[in-house]
């Protein structure tokens, strides 16, 4: 007991008087780290409900001056927005679970004992992790495909992936081999064994891969923009970036307000930031949710290499 | 043992019957094999194949082999262009801040988190960490244009506290590019890289401590001899990672915040690429550009990895 009390208090544990000095300050710093994380998302949801004219004038730091929704229900009225969100969204859902879909089958041919292609498959996708064509002939390839301005850009060029084929394949190699070999000697299909057996046990790491991907479809923009140059399946990063970029957004703003009177107050500013919580807000809701399954996939992928 | 047994059955010289036996055996699997066959020659590596173009004067929708071959003339022009040591230099610039400030915050931030000792509010500090991560650049170029905007909260608080006496106009200043471009990269990245680190300072070996704290080690000491040696191994392997991604600057923050007055200063190789090849259509010269960087990218992956291996008996390859 006593032996025990001595090694919880290890000597660099008791404290001492530098000690709690030091423990005080890093406290503080990690309190003010902790701010700078936090604070810009605040900052941007303080202006989005304030009436923009009046940001103008500064101030605004921690609560809304002049409260307003018009912010919101001018991005809702006045451009697609309502559009790019119902395509977000289902470029997330179709991308993730195509890209689970395939590389989980994928990754189960290449744990299958004594499948003669095995190895092979295995080679022929780790290759593609080390070496690719990069922008401009993966961009002609699209091109020549007659994929541009399609909605099948989104998923079908991330179907398969060497990466997520690695780790769902490292999960698989995990479980007890026993349970694939008594069902094959019950009989059982390679894929009865598939969606019956090993799935169901796959799920923590096809939630984390799921979630990694979703996150990323969520995320990009880049191709959204070089693949759709026609805007028909613009996502709501994509609205974004125009707000933030495009020069011809306050004479669309100049309009609106023209025709409505409600609408006077706002300024390019304040749209962008109602737009940037809109953006944002999905990602913060069920962050709490899926934090702990993207460590548990980023650590898994760290162990494999 | 299923090694063997497949291998016994390739070694055998493929007898007809046991051939398509074994494909019968097997066609469910080699049905899904086929289809990520297709997939993966088409998407993996047609874009490889296309890497040829950049040896022709290839126009899109002409075949390949109809078109001139002109060698490395694309390589050549490149290197002779008058932005060539300007692109060169935002490069290696960027990259290098990446690989000097941004990547000793995530183990300055692990090590001190580490000596936190509120298991909740570690926690918390950690999960807010990594929030900005998980947001796209858009978001953040969103936010950094209000927050640097000239009645934004930093100009404001600078003004204030009287460091400036009027607003300035940080995304348009070509000599302050560089440094917002790290503190938002770190700002981004931080929680996240630290998620490694604080992974390998839980592995150090407790009883290490316990010797430590004998040998009259102090907190700082500890810190130093015992925590850091103990995550090395992961330190040199992220760098080794880190320099062959010298020139793998990305692209995205650069489009996203760069302005027409901080060209000068934000221009890299991927920007390049992406102007030349995808707005100006020069896709044989853009394709060049993009392989000479793949083709250096690899020879520095080489090289580091034998610089490690030499120094501390790690590397990765």
């Amino acid at each position: 007991m006593r032996k025990k009390e001595k090694e919880r208090l290890a000597p660099y544990q008791r404290p001492t008087f530098s000690g709690r000095i030091f423990d005080i300050i890093n406290i503080v710093l990690m309190i003010v780290f902790s701010f700078c994380m936090l604070y810009p998302f605040w900052n941007q949801l303080v202006l989005s409900f304030n009436e923009g004219t009046d940001a103008l004038n500064g101030g605004l730091y921690f609560w809304p001056r002049v409260w307003t929704l018009s912010n919101y229900t001018y991005m809702f009225e006045n451009s697609h927005l309502g559009t790019g969100a119902i395509i977000s969204v289902a470029r997330v859902v179709v991308g993730t679970a195509t890209t689970i879909f395939c590389s989980g089958l994928l990754a189960y041919v290449t744990t299958v004992h004594g499948f003669s292609g095995r190895r092979f498959m295995r080679v022929i996708y780790l290759i593609t992790m080390y070496f690719s064509g990069g922008m401009i002939p993966t961009y002609l390839l699209m091109v020549n495909l007659g994929l541009l301005n399609t909605f099948t850009v989104y998923w079908l060029p991330g179907l398969f992936s060497a990466y997520y084929m690695m780790l769902i394949a490292s999960y698989i190699y995990s479980l007890p081999e026993s349970l694939m070999e008594s069902a094959r000697i019950h009989g059982a299909g390679e894929m009865r064994i598939y969606f019956q057996i090993i799935l169901p046990l796959c799920v923590p790491v096809l939630a984390a891969i799921g979630i990694m991907a979703a996150v990323g479809h969520w995320n990009s923009w880049f191709d959204v923009m070089i693949y759709n140059p026609a805007g028909d399946w613009d996502t709501l990063q994509v609205y974004l970036r125009k707000i933030l970029l495009e020069a011809d957004q306050p004479a669309k703003l100049q309009n609106a307000q023209q025709l409505q009177e409600a609408m006077r107050k706002l300024t390019t500013s304040s749209v962008r930031a109602a737009t940037t919580m809109i953006v944002t807000l999905p990602i913060i809701c069920v962050y709490p949710f899926f934090q702990k399954y993207f460590i548990s996939g980023m650590t898994i992928g760290a162990v494999k290499g | 043992m299923s090694k063997q047994t497949a291998s016994v059955q390739q070694s055998s010289g493929f007898p007809r019957g046991k051939f398509l036996r074994t494909l019968k055996r097997e066609r469910s699997l080699w049905a899904i094999s086929a289809i990520a066959l297709v997939w993966v020659a088409i998407f993996a590596y047609g874009p490889m194949y296309g890497l040829l173009y950049s040896f022709f004067d290839y126009r899109p929708g002409l075949n390949l082999w109809d078109c001139q071959f002109v060698g490395l003339k694309y390589f050549r022009e490149f290197f002779l262009l008058p932005d060539f040591g300007k692109i060169l230099r935002n490069t290696l610039v960027i990259s290098g801040l990446n690989l000097t400030l941004g990547f000793i915050a995530p183990i300055v931030f692990a090590l001190f988190l580490n000596e936190i000792h509120n298991t909740k509010f570690k926690r918390t500090v950690q999960t807010l960490s990594y929030m900005p991560y998980f947001v796209s650049w858009v978001v953040v170029a969103s936010i950094m244009n209000t927050l640097l905007s000239s009645n934004g909260t930093i100009n404001e608080l600078l003004m204030a506290i009287g460091l400036i006496d009027q607003p300035i106009s940080y995304l348009n200043e070509p000599s302050l590019f560089w440094w917002i471009q790290i503190i938002a990269s770190i700002w981004k990245n931080v929680g996240w890289s630290a998620i490694i680190y604080i992974s390998a300072i839980s592995g150090v070996d407790g009883e290490l401590y316990q010797a430590g704290a004998v040998d009259g080690l102090g907190r700082f000491g500890m810190a130093w001899h015992i925590t850091i040696p103990g995550i090395l191994p992961t330190i040199v392997l992220l760098f080794i990672l880190g320099v062959g991604n010298l020139l793998n600057t990305g692209y995205e923050y650069q489009l996203l915040v760069g302005t027409p007055m901080t060209r000068d200063v934000y221009e890299v190789i991927d920007t390049y690429v992406y102007r030349y090849g995808i707005q100006m259509g020069r896709y044989p010269f853009a394709t060049a550009v993009g392989l000479l960087k793949s083709v250096i990218g690899f020879a520095l992956v080489l090289i580091s990895n034998f610089a490690a291996r030499k120094v501390t008996g790690m590397s990765i390859l």
